[in-house]
């Protein structure tokens, strides 16, 4: 759990025709690349990690063999909803047996099936809920306070909308850095629209679109954030 | 992960939940172990223990034992005859006759041969029986499970026939098959859906299917008859025709049909009954009237 804690944002929000991810680069050092953190897993399914990126990286490979070997036998993608039990599941074995150790990373699962558009986030505890918004890693508080306000209204949004509103309380979690869209990676899951990272470029418009029209995000951060920082190269 | 494990789900007729369990279900008398070792999910194999007196008998190559050759199936025994399937306005039509062969013998005249799967779907087969009720089996255990998730997902037609599909092919490459032609029908989310899966994996979908005879003799009659946006009624009169051809010229038909219907709302088996035959054509009296013959 502290592991998720000290990793960089990640933050998730649903309408009822799409979801959105979006996560924060962290770059170990000015020489290198940036961590991956978001994963596509099927056509319909998407993953945003926050903490150790290893165990990230592995919990992908098993929820994209899961969504092949679903799709093989019945031809029909994967429900988001059953991806996300057996996650969990696969989660807590690791928390009741004395040799294991728990996966420190906590996943946001964004994802469209026949019931509509899921998000989830799973715990290294082997919790996992549904959410309309969500934001997990280091600084999230910021990003909870600013979607708290605004989530109420999510479910009519449009894909364009989510993005922007994203792109807002990725904002909020670098308190004072500034947005580029080099900085962050945005994705999108919706109905006729198959799981994919958004351009960059029309990343940069948005932000410079969001910029131009001035519209004020009220700064009233509680400042209460429960996350440290000093993260280490392990984490991201 | 284990790269096998994408054609052990395929080779697996049952699943546990979320999981990997591969259990496995033969008809054989050997004493069969649940083997869990990564390395030999691909292969099953079947291992005498010593209670049954014979000793361990794998084969040099670990696949096809000679002592097994006898456990296979060779020929069904009390076969189904035709099944027929057919789209219509609100839903799928199957109907088939309710006959049990043995040989050439009618044996059994009371063998229902179209089941509901689930909330969904209707299943009808023709070939051997004892095959189609192990099918049911394994469909009784999928839909179980599925409904265990508790989830507001269930299977759909689509899914348990391409379930079904794997399964019947699978046992075809093990040279094992279950000997049927499958009918499976399903109307979800609005969305129709008839298709056959045979006993050598051949699967396809279409608006009017037939399995067995229905083939030859019914598939002429569905071609020239079907339209879009059948009534109840005139497809009922459709598949009556179809049957009455496959009465007077199939010889494993008997009198006795059962209709089946599946719609959104769910799917029904209506009971049993006959339609009246006519046997005084003139042509049926003296079939060779006409006939050119060499003597």
């Amino acid at each position: 759990m502290e592991a998720v804690k000290q990793g960089s944002a990640a933050i998730g929000l649903r309408s009822t025709s799409h979801v959105v991810l979006a996560t924060v680069n962290k770059t170990s050092s000015e020489l290198s690349s940036h961590q991956k953190k978001v994963f596509k897993i099927d056509d319909h399914i998407g993953v945003a990690i926050a903490g150790l990126t290893a165990d990230g990286r592995v919990l992908s490979r098993y929820m994209r063999n899961e969504c092949i070997n679903h799709s093989f036998v019945y031809e029909n993608p994967l429900p988001v909803g059953r991806l996300v039990v057996r996650l969990a599941d696969k989660a807590q074995v690791c928390t009741q047996r004395s040799w294991k150790r728990p996966y420190g990373v906590g996943l946001l699962v964004s994802g469209m099936d026949e019931l509509g558009a899921h998000l989830y986030y799973n715990c290294p505890s082997g919790n996992y809920f549904e959410y309309q918004a969500f934001a997990i890693g280091s600084r999230s508080q910021a990003a909870k306070t600013y979607l708290e306000r605004r989530f109420e209204s999510y479910d009519k949004y449009s894909g364009e909308e989510l993005i922007k509103d994203a792109l807002f309380a990725i904002k909020e979690t670098l308190q004072g850095e500034v947005l580029t869209s080099k900085v962050c990676t945005v994705a999108i899951v919706g109905v006729g629209e198959p799981f994919h990272i958004v351009d960059q470029k029309k990343i940069q418009e948005m932000i410079d679109a969001m910029e131009v029209t001035g519209e004020a995000v009220a700064e009233d951060e509680q400042g209460d954030d429960y996350s440290t920082r000093g993260a280490t190269s392990m984490e991201s | 992960m284990n790269p096998n494990t994408q054609l052990s789900y395929a080779l697996s007729c049952t699943r546990g939940r979320g999981g990997r369990r591969n259990t496995l279900k033969s008809t054989n008398n050997y004493i069969k172990v649940e083997i869990f070792l990564p390395l030999f999910r691909f292969f099953w194999i079947n291992m005498a223990t010593a209670m049954d007196g014979s000793s361990m008998s794998p084969s040099a190559d670990g696949l096809v034992n000679l002592e097994m050759d006898s456990q296979r199936t060779l020929y069904p025994y009390v076969t189904g005859s035709s099944v027929l399937g057919i789209k219509y306005k609100d839903g799928i039509l199957l109907a088939s006759d309710t006959g049990g062969s043995y040989g050439s013998t009618l044996r059994f005249k009371g063998v229902e041969r179209i089941k509901v799967i689930g909330k969904h779907s209707l299943l009808g087969a023709s070939g051997e029986i004892s095959d189609f009720q192990e099918i049911l089996k394994y469909l009784d255990e999928l839909i179980l499970y599925d409904n265990m998730w508790d989830d507001g997902n269930s299977l759909g037609p689509k899914e348990v026939h391409n379930y079904l599909t794997r399964v019947m092919y699978n046992r075809r490459n093990k040279f094992d098959p279950l000997w049927n032609s499958l009918v499976l029908a399903g109307v979800k989310n609005g969305e129709k859906h008839l298709g056959v899966v045979t006993m050598l994996g051949v699967h396809y979908e279409d608006n009017h299917v037939s399995t067995g005879f229905g083939n030859h003799l019914a598939v002429p009659i569905l071609r020239k008859e079907w339209r879009e946006d059948l009534t109840f009624e005139e497809a009922v009169k459709i598949l009556e025709k179809c049957l009455m051809v496959l009465l007077y010229r199939d010889r494993s038909s008997i009198n006795k049909f059962q209709i089946a219907k599946v719609t959104e709302e769910g799917a029904t088996i209506y009971p049993p009954y006959s339609l009246k035959t006519f046997w005084e054509f003139a042509a049926f009296k003296e079939p060779a009237k006409n006939a050119q013959g060499s003597w």
